[in-house]
């Protein structure tokens, strides 16, 4: 059992934030590594970001339409 | 969006050899009889006569460069005549397999080409398809039926062919193009006679994009690239024949299928006097070529241009090859220009007898002999015809070169004529529905995005909202692409990346959701077949939205840009229209050769409309003006402000709107100054304004929007106010747009100036890196600089900016 941070990803020259645009997954659902978790969106795309462990969705940091810091937790997972 | 072609390392990497296929060498083997037992007595002796038009046209014209003469007519053609004497069977073998629905797009040595398709139409074209084409040019029709009328509808078709041709040869108005042609860029589309071009090897790219439209229409009918073996060392034909055989057509396309373009190559074994195989081409057979280009290297011939039957023969199977969906196709057609490249060529590069050795394979003579021998023809007869076809011909000549019969262009009765020819100004709306897209818009993920945003671009307490939070210059302009393409099928969207990457700044994102391969596509990196094929593709029916990633990359289209884009409205005296658009973003922080600012290099060329918007309500408005307008537009787009918000506006509509080209926007009023601003230089004015309106200067600041069209009157007005004039612009100052305004307006508001008008622009050297960019693009410190020591006349105030320099030993230096 650990505590696996998702956080917000750098996203490339002069992008310092993003905005959750979509949950896929919500607080008690199991997860696989690889699987989408949520949409986020940039001023110029819109991107996936997948889970960076299996286990369990603990923790949602960032609600939807909110703007997060690059580098920003979004979410935590507990690892089985 | 799913990956569609995966790049498997285990296939990539397998061992193995590349085998080419065989390509023929004058593989042609077909007896005569069997040629006559296919083709009918009538066909071949129409062949013949055919090539004695084309060879009494070419050389009425070399009489008349050579001697002043033709016949008992005399005349001083002061035009181009790149003849095609030699070429004859070439010409004629191609029409004869071609039909009237497929377009031939020819060269500067087009004449045979023209007249061979034409003739070739006529002989397959109804009585009532005829007259109504005549019809059409009712003008040139009364001028036949009143002095060439011929014994019937075919003879008066042929002679109206002619006429038209020479007339626009002799640049007059009944010409094909109204005199607006001439030599070397007449056409006749309702024969399939498409554009001749001045510019080697133009007419390949352009060819190519008829086929690409040919292809979305999945018409019964293939394009062709006639242009010469010099063509094969020109940049965009290579870039067209890639373009052509891209894999994308057979993979990824729903309906799958090459493009039907054929790349007819009149090889007459010089590029003027360059001899092309041996001298100045890696390639030894200039099929070989077609080895380079894709596994079934463009099921490549070289073929026998001396015999029509031969051309008309490789014609055929090429052309089952393009409606079959094997395309493209590539044919090497060996023949020989007897004469000189133009009439000033003396011949110094070829020797008489190779010119002899050729004379013997003179197709006037050897295809006449070989109807003899086989019967068709009875030994006089080839004389005979001919010498009808000669006074035909020269009864043509006097007609065109009557200015009672054809009249000349009155430029001196009406000095504006040709100007008006340059724009049509007209919007055509679509006579179809679109196809339905893929998903419904709002369920894509870039429509649920800009469906959460505020439609204005502050809050309600008026600050300024984060660009994910509001509309921004990008959505505007993806939101009029996008209500266009669910509307209009002649829509098509391409670039370098525009599809799963969404353009390389995310202009297009979400688009490959909506829309499958056919509208919207990666383009290969070939910015003169992006541009070309447009023009092609335009000319056929469509109105393509191409995309050039960086303004810097418009070096790498110029001539497809400034030669045709701006060019084939005007030169077809309007018979054509281009309604296309050409997205260019202008760059930032990344140097000299991604972040300039050309403008002024398409403003300088006559037939391009130019805009570049500054604000996400004008992005939105005017791209669908763009996409609307049947004129060619050039779109620019800054980097820097894909991600402004609304300011000005109360908010960008979500329904769809159109701004008029050329009314400048006033985006704050002044009484002390006009700040005329072009793009991105408008956010530094108005900071400037700001700071200057708390030392009591009250600038109006005005917004260029678009620069051709422009109206002057509302800076004029400004003007009137404030006597004093900048204008802002991030280009180089020497030769911008800026410069143009400023001068306009000096002498247009001269009575009103107070202080001689300032051109802030970047200085005259290379955009430096990211760090340094900001000594180079006018700031907010360099506008006040000029705004308080130029036109305020206070020398000795303390610079904000770093332009403190002598302008005129800048100049003295080179810069």
């Amino acid at each position: 059992m650990a505590h696996v941070e998702v956080k917000l990803p750098e996203l490339g020259n002069e992008v310092t934030e993003a905005q959750l645009d979509l949950w896929h997954k919500a607080v008690g659902d199991a997860v696989d590594e690889g699987e989408e978790i949520a949409t986020i969106t940039t001023p110029k795309v819109s991107m996936e970001i997948e889970a960076p462990a299996s286990g369990t969705v603990i923790e949602l940091r960032v609600e939807e339409d909110e703007i997060a810091p690059v580098g920003a937790v979004l979410a935590v997972i507990e690892t089985s | 969006m799913p990956k569609s072609i995966p790049v498997d390392p285990t296939t990539t990497r397998q061992p193995g050899r590349l085998r080419g296929v065989d390509i023929p060498l004058h593989a042609y083997d077909v007896p005569l009889a069997s040629e006559l037992a296919a083709r009918g007595a009538t066909a071949l002796i129409e062949a013949y006569r055919h090539m004695l038009i084309l060879r009494a046209f070419e050389s009425g014209i070399a009489s008349l460069k050579t001697r002043g003469s033709y016949g008992d007519l005399t005349y001083a053609y002061k035009g181009p005549a790149h003849l095609s004497i030699g070429q004859e069977a070439a010409a004629v073998g191609a029409a004869m397999a071609l039909h009237p629905s497929d377009h031939i797009y020819g060269s500067h040595r087009s004449h045979s080409e023209f007249l061979a398709k034409g003739l070739a139409a006529i002989g397959a074209t109804g009585d009532n398809g005829l007259i109504s084409i005549m019809e059409g040019h009712g003008a040139l029709l009364r001028a036949v039926e009143a002095h060439l009328p011929g014994d019937d509808l075919r003879a008066r078709a042929e002679n109206f062919l002619a006429l038209g041709f020479l007339a626009e040869i002799f640049m007059r108005t009944t010409g094909f193009n109204g005199g607006m042609g001439g030599s070397m860029h007449a056409f006749f589309p309702p024969f399939g006679a498409y554009p001749n071009n001045a510019i080697v090897g133009a007419s390949a790219g352009i060819a190519t994009g008829a086929a690409l439209w040919m292809k979305r229409e999945a018409r019964e009918a293939i394009a062709v690239s006639m242009v010469g073996d010099g063509a094969t060392g020109c940049g965009p034909v290579w870039e067209a024949m890639n373009f052509a055989g891209q894999g994308q057509f057979r993979s990824l396309w729903d309906a799958k299928g090459g493009l039907p373009v054929l790349f007819f190559f009149t090889n007459n074994f010089y590029a003027m006097g360059g001899q092309t195989s041996g001298e100045t081409m890696a390639w030894d057979r200039l099929a070989r070529i077609g080895a380079g280009l894709n596994a079934e290297a463009f099921h490549a011939e070289t073929v026998d241009g001396t015999n029509p039957l031969a051309v008309a023969g490789a014609v055929t199977r090429q052309r089952a090859h393009l409606l079959a969906g094997r395309g493209p196709a590539l044919l090497d057609v060996e023949c020989y220009r007897s004469t000189g490249h133009s009439t000033t060529d003396v011949n110094a590069y070829r020797d008489k007898a190779e010119l002899a050795a050729w004379a013997e394979l003179d197709p006037l003579v050897t295809f006449p002999a070989a109807l003899v021998e086989a019967g068709v023809l009875a030994p006089e007869a080839p004389g005979a015809m001919k010498a009808v076809v000669e006074a035909r011909m020269q009864a043509v000549f006097r007609a065109a070169a009557d200015p009672e019969i054809s009249p000349p262009v009155d430029v001196a009765g009406d000095p504006t004529l040709i100007g008006r020819k340059m724009f049509s100004h007209r919007t055509t709306p679509p006579e179809a529905l679109a196809p339905a897209p893929l998903v419904a818009p709002e369920r894509t993920r870039r429509l649920r995005q800009i469906g959460k945003k505020s439609r204005a671009g502050r809050d309600e307490g008026g600050a300024t909202l984060s660009p994910l939070k509001a509309i921004t210059l990008r959505d505007g302009l993806f939101e009029a692409m996008l209500h266009h393409m669910l509307r209009d099928p002649r829509l098509m969207i391409y670039g370098e990346e525009c599809r799963d990457w969404g353009g390389a700044f995310g202009v297009t994102g979400g688009l490959a959701e909506l829309f499958p391969h056919d509208r919207v596509f990666n383009a290969p990196i070939s910015e003169a077949a992006i541009v070309a094929t447009a023009i092609g593709a335009a000319i056929e029916g469509a109105r393509p939205v191409v995309e050039l990633m960086y303004a810097d990359f418009i070096g790498r289209a110029g001539d497809e840009i400034f030669n045709q884009m701006a060019k084939w409205q005007a030169m077809s005296d309007g018979a054509l229209s281009l309604p296309m658009v050409l997205r260019c973003s202008v760059g930032s922080k990344y140097g000299a050769q991604h972040s300039q600012d050309w403008t002024a290099l398409t403003a300088h060329m006559p037939g391009l409309k130019v805009v570049y918007p500054a604000t996400p309500y004008d992005a939105k408005g005017l791209m669908s003006e763009a996409i609307t307008l049947d004129d060619p537009v050039v779109f620019f787009e800054s980097q820097r402000l894909y991600d402004r918000v609304e300011l000005f506006e109360a908010e960008v509509p979500a329904e769809a709107y159109r701004i008029e080209f050329g009314a400048p926007a006033l985006r704050r009023a002044g009484s002390d100054v006009t700040i005329l601003t072009i793009g991105p230089s408008l956010y530094p004015a108005l900071e400037a304004a700001d700071t200057l309106a708390a030392d009591g200067v009250e600038a109006e600041v005005i917004d260029a929007r678009t620069l051709v069209p422009f109206d002057y009157a509302p800076v004029i007005a400004s003007l009137e106010k404030t006597g004093r004039l900048l204008v802002v612009s991030e280009a180089c100052e020497r030769g911008s747009f800026a410069m143009t305004l400023a001068g306009n307006l000096t002498r247009f508001a001269f009575g009103h100036l107070k202080a001689p008008p300032r051109v802030l622009g970047s200085p005259n050297w290379i955009v430096p890196g990211a760090d340094m960019e900001e000594s180079y693009f006018p700031q907010v410190g360099d506008i006040l600089d000029a705004v308080r020591i130029d036109l305020m006349g206070a020398p000795d105030h303390r610079r904000a900016g770093v332009r403190n320099w002598d302008d005129q030993a800048l100049a003295r230096a080179g810069l």
